[in-house]
């Protein structure tokens, strides 16, 4: 045996760490936490404090599970796997707890049910109140948060009447962005939800990325932009793409009713992304649907106006202006400036047609500004 | 003396470990409040995020963001200070401002006022007197004590008092030999926590020791905000160099070499007698960078809070000590491996480390012997409400309740009978009837549905509402809820609520039923001590008093 084959041996006792899971035995990695084990094996793990790209917080409490010699269930998003716990992802008594659990948190919101175009997690907690069927009314009591009415920004929505305090927004603005623009003011049921000295957020550290709208599980942070869509009529669809804005290439979901484009939200599988976005991509759609969009070329007359064309007629009259220029001025009156929202193919044309058609190297792409 | 300006505050701090609490101090001591500019200077100066500061400033309640703010008084309207003329002293000082506090930690001298750096007691405002804190009471059955067999001597606070006592006699002979060495004593003694949780001292600082990484640190725990405890305070007040020396042995014995003592806001004097200890201390080179010239280095810092139970719970003060939102940590990782700055780190409360010293000194067998019968050791209780002699007493565990009520400290006033006491101050809810027949001891306490915990006991009397002292114990635990899980920040809001009769169904079934189902959920959930203890309160107040909870619930309707 060579020393290669003792490490080898070693890791892959590592990997098959086994705990057992609803009476099965399961393997996991190590690091995985015991809510990541269940969530691989299909466990329906009720959560509403966990987003996938955060640290473990632990502060919904619904994802307890039973662990043997425990005395009390533990909070399987916080807990990480160990080699032989026995772990019981639901039972009679679990179920109860997490149904108290959310009427509770129905208890202190004004509206369970929102609006979809929310933002990508706002179903969260309706979903589990239909799951549990926690509509009760019990528990009935003061509600929380207070909503940010003069907050006018034109696209987040600071509806705290709908807030549970969960942390996602606070948590994804810091860990996700680096932008520490929100915080916890208070604590216990007062705690809420604000950025510095009660402020507006485009006085805060905030850039509008929209991630807190979209990790927001009650849709308390709303996309106010695609709210203007509520009575729009049709159901809503979702298209996959990339975001056209920069060379980052994040994936999004364009949100769609009919043939109008309502919104957009962060593709949390996006290879580029994993689920952040900035506010280009989040926000800044609105030239796609824009009355003034160009839609057609144009070329200006002789009467010195623009007028409408065809596209062959167009790339005619451009070609003839670039040669009108080479012919008169030189090869080097002529300097090219990628866009940076180009994709890859259009800035390697945009180098071939300057260098091969002019034979110069005055190219240049505008995001080294 | 022109006042130092923000910079100077600032560079003053700066470089200092744990350094956002003093700062944050310093503004408020300057200015009397945490103004938006101070708050900017605070950003600015340690690089922390500004709306992550305002966000952690704004949880404690005793940073006043705005004037009249320090020289406004607060009033303590504890459970006990309430029915001791706290409620009527704090509206006679409204003129000046005043506003409530929670429990303050002076139950055994009602009623305490805070202003600035001062804490004055006294039931009204004629009678309001800055006055040094109570000495224990002397023990009437003159049973043998630890923690504070030398309390009472005079002098016992300053350095030279406390050697005349054999102070230091412990460490000395500690570093003198090798950590093994201690770790045995403190483990074979049999000590454990005395801030509530029983953990076993000796394993504790063992998994210190052999933890990886570095460097390691020791914390007192002096934020005492249990309601109705108030002996760690008694403890730092006349014996403070009892603490500092437990703390260099945890040190010693876990591979420390930096202490800080983490004391709660309400104790301002008990800050200036650290101070000085430790000055003392140093200067005499009991502590420093060669304690009593064995080559160990140890130093200790002071950091006060500013108004936060939950700074209690270690995640939360180790949160709190780092300038983070103090929020609980999960657990696992506890503090042994995670601890201050995620190095490992020793958590102990103020009266484990004083009594450590002593068992340093005397030894394992002697420590063990104090207990009764299979219990080792002895608890401080800190007794008060309607008893005639209130006070910090010093108990061998399994010493029966009964004797220490009536014998000790002379039982309820003329006429009266005791109808209930409050556990672990008040997070083992109420005991009452053929339960106080009980010994002052974990497994008798919990097998009556209770703990014993910190040790805090409130007497309460046949006058007393039993369901009002319990609405005043869920409106602290609401008050005090960090409101990081939804169990204890839903909950202890509308447990609250439910006994104040603000909202909740108006039929014993439904209201019993919700009140219920709250408590089983916060129990077997919450992320803390505070949300699993918290209905305690309910559970022992619908056992013991079902009909006054049915009268309740019945004048809902
Ligand atoms: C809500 C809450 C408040 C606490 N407050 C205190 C406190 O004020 N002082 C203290 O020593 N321990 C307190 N504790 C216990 C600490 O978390 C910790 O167990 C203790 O400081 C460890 O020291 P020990 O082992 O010496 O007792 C509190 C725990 C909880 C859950
Ligand atoms: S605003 Fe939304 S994400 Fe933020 S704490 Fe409230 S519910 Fe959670
Ligand atoms: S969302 Fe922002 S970062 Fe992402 S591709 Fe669009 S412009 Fe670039
Ligand atoms: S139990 Fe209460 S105090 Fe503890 S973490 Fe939860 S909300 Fe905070
Ligand atoms: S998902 Fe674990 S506590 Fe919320």
């Amino acid at each position: 045996m060579t020393t290669h084959d003792h490490r080898t041996a070693e890791d892959a006792e590592a990997l098959t760490a086994r705990l057992t899971l609803d009476g099965v035995e399961v393997p996991f990695a190590p690091g995985e936490t015991l809510l990541e084990v269940s969530r691989r094996h299909r466990k329906d793990v009720p959560t509403l404090c966990y987003d996938p790209r955060l640290d473990p917080f632990g502060g919904c409490r619904l994802c307890v599970v039973e662990l043997e010699g425990s005395r009390n269930p533990v909070a399987s998003c916080a807990r990480a796997a160990e080699d032989g716990m026995v772990v019981r992802t639901t039972s009679e008594t679990l179920e109860g707890y997490r149904k108290t659990l959310v009427e509770m948190v129905c208890s202190e919101n004004r509206q369970v049910d929102v609006d979809p175009l929310s933002g990508y997690a706002s179903q969260e907690l309706r979903e589990l109140a239909d799951r549990y069927e926690a509509r009760t009314g019990r528990f009935e009591g003061k509600r929380s948060g207070r909503s940010k009415q003069d907050d006018d920004n034109p696209f987040i929505l600071r509806d705290y009447d709908q807030c549970i305090s969960c942390y996602r927004c606070v948590r994804v603005c810091a860990e996700q962005e680096g932008d520490y623009a929100i915080s916890v003011k208070g604590r216990g049921f007062d705690t809420q939800i604000t950025v510095e000295f009660d402020g507006l957020l485009k006085d805060s550290a905030c850039t509008f990325c929209g991630q807190c709208v979209q990790t927001c599980p009650t849709g308390a942070l709303a996309d106010r932009k695609a709210l203007r869509h509520v009575d729009t009529p049709g159901e809503i669809e979702k298209t996959r793409t990339i975001c056209t804005y920069c060379g980052v290439g994040c994936s999004v979901d364009v949100l769609t009713k009919g043939d109008t484009m309502v919104g957009v939200q962060p593709a949390m599988d996006g290879p580029a992304n994993v689920g952040a976005l900035c506010i280009k991509g989040q926000f800044a759609y609105d030239f796609v649907q824009h009355e003034e969009r160009l839609k057609t070329p144009l070329v200006r007359g002789d009467d010195g106006e623009l007028h409408p064309t065809t596209w062959e007629v167009a790339l005619d009259k451009a070609a003839e202006g670039f040669v009108k220029a080479r012919d008169e001025h030189g090869r080097h009156s002529i300097y090219a400036i990628a866009s940076g929202r180009a994709p890859h193919e259009a800035a390697y044309t945009t180098q071939k047609f300057i260098r091969a058609g002019f034979w110069s190297n005055h190219v240049d792409n505008c995001s080294r500004a | 003396m022109p006042l130092p300006t923000d910079d100077d505050l600032v560079a003053r701090w700066k470089d200092e470990p744990a350094p956002l609490l003093p700062l944050l101090h310093a503004f408020h001591d300057r200015d009397g409040h945490l103004s938006d500019d101070a708050l900017r200077a605070v950003s600015a100066g340690l690089r922390v995020p500004l709306a992550d500061l305002y966000g952690t400033v704004t949880f404690y309640h005793h940073f006043a963001r705005f004037p009249p703010g320090t020289s406004a008084p607060r009033v303590c309207t504890g459970q006990v200070c309430r029915f001791q003329g706290g409620l009527e002293l704090l509206e006679a000082l409204r003129k000046d401002g005043a506003t409530p506090m929670p429990c303050a930690g002076r139950c055994d001298d009602a009623v305490p006022v805070l202003e600035g750096h001062t804490v004055k007691v006294g039931r009204t405002c004629e009678t309001l007197e800055a006055r040094s804190s109570p000495l224990p009471p002397p023990n009437p059955d003159g049973l043998e004590e630890c923690v504070f067999a030398a309390i009472r001597e005079p002098g016992r606070a300053t350095l030279e008092g406390y050697r005349a006592t054999g102070g230091y006699e412990g460490l000395a002979a500690a570093v003198a030999g090798a950590p093994e060495t201690l770790l045995t004593t403190i483990t074979d003694s049999g000590l454990a926590g005395r801030g509530g949780a029983g953990f076993p001292t000796g394993v504790k600082w063992r998994a210190v020791r052999d933890a990886a990484g570095g460097p390691k640190t020791v914390v007192c725990n002096a934020d005492e905000g249990e309601p109705g405890c108030f002996k760690d305070r008694a403890i730092m007040d006349h014996d403070p160099h009892a603490v500092l020396e437990g703390m260099a042995l945890a040190g010693y014995a876990s591979g420390a070499h930096v202490g800080f003592v983490y004391l709660r806001y309400e104790y301002p004097e008990t800050a200036a007698v650290l101070e000085r200890a430790i000055r003392e201390a140093e200067e005499a080179g009991v502590l420093g960078d060669d304690v009593l010239r064995s080559g160990f280095a140890f130093r200790v810092h002071v950091r006060r809070g500013a108004g936060a139970y939950i700074c209690g719970e270690e995640g939360s003060l180790l949160n709190s000590l780092e300038g983070k939102h103090p929020f609980p940590r999960e657990r696992p990782p506890f503090p042994v491996t995670h601890g201050y700055d995620d190095l490992p780190t020793v958590v102990n409360n103020v009266e484990t480390l004083a009594s450590a010293a002593q068992i340093a000194r005397r030894g394992a067998d002697w420590y063990r012997g104090l207990g009764l019968g299979e219990h080792a050791g002895t608890k401080v209780i800190s007794l008060s409400g309607d008893v005639l002699r209130p006070g910090n007493y010093e108990v061998p565990f399994g010493f029966p309740l009964r004797t220490l009520l009536h014998d000790w400290a002379g039982g309820p006033g003329e006429g009266r009978t005791i109808q209930a006491v409050t556990m672990a101050g008040i997070s083992g809810g109420f005991l009452a009837g053929d339960d106080l027949d009980v010994t002052l001891d974990e497994p008798a306490v919990r097998a009556k549905g209770s703990m014993l915990g910190a040790a805090g006991i409130m007497v309460f009397d046949d006058t007393r509402d039993m369901l009002e002292v319990a609405h005043a114990c869920m409106e602290f635990f609401a008050h005090e809820s960090c409101g990081k899980c939804f169990p204890c920040r839903i909950g202890t809001q509308r447990l609250t609520e439910r006994l104040a009769g603000a909202a909740g169904p108006d039929a014993l079934d439904g209201w019993s039923g919700e009140v219920r189902d709250i408590g089983a959920v916060m129990k077997a959930t919450s992320a803390c001590g505070l949300g699993m203890a918290a209905p305690l309160v309910t559970e022992s107040l619908m056992r013991y008093w079902p009909e006054r909870v049915a009268e309740h619930v019945e004048s809902l309707s």
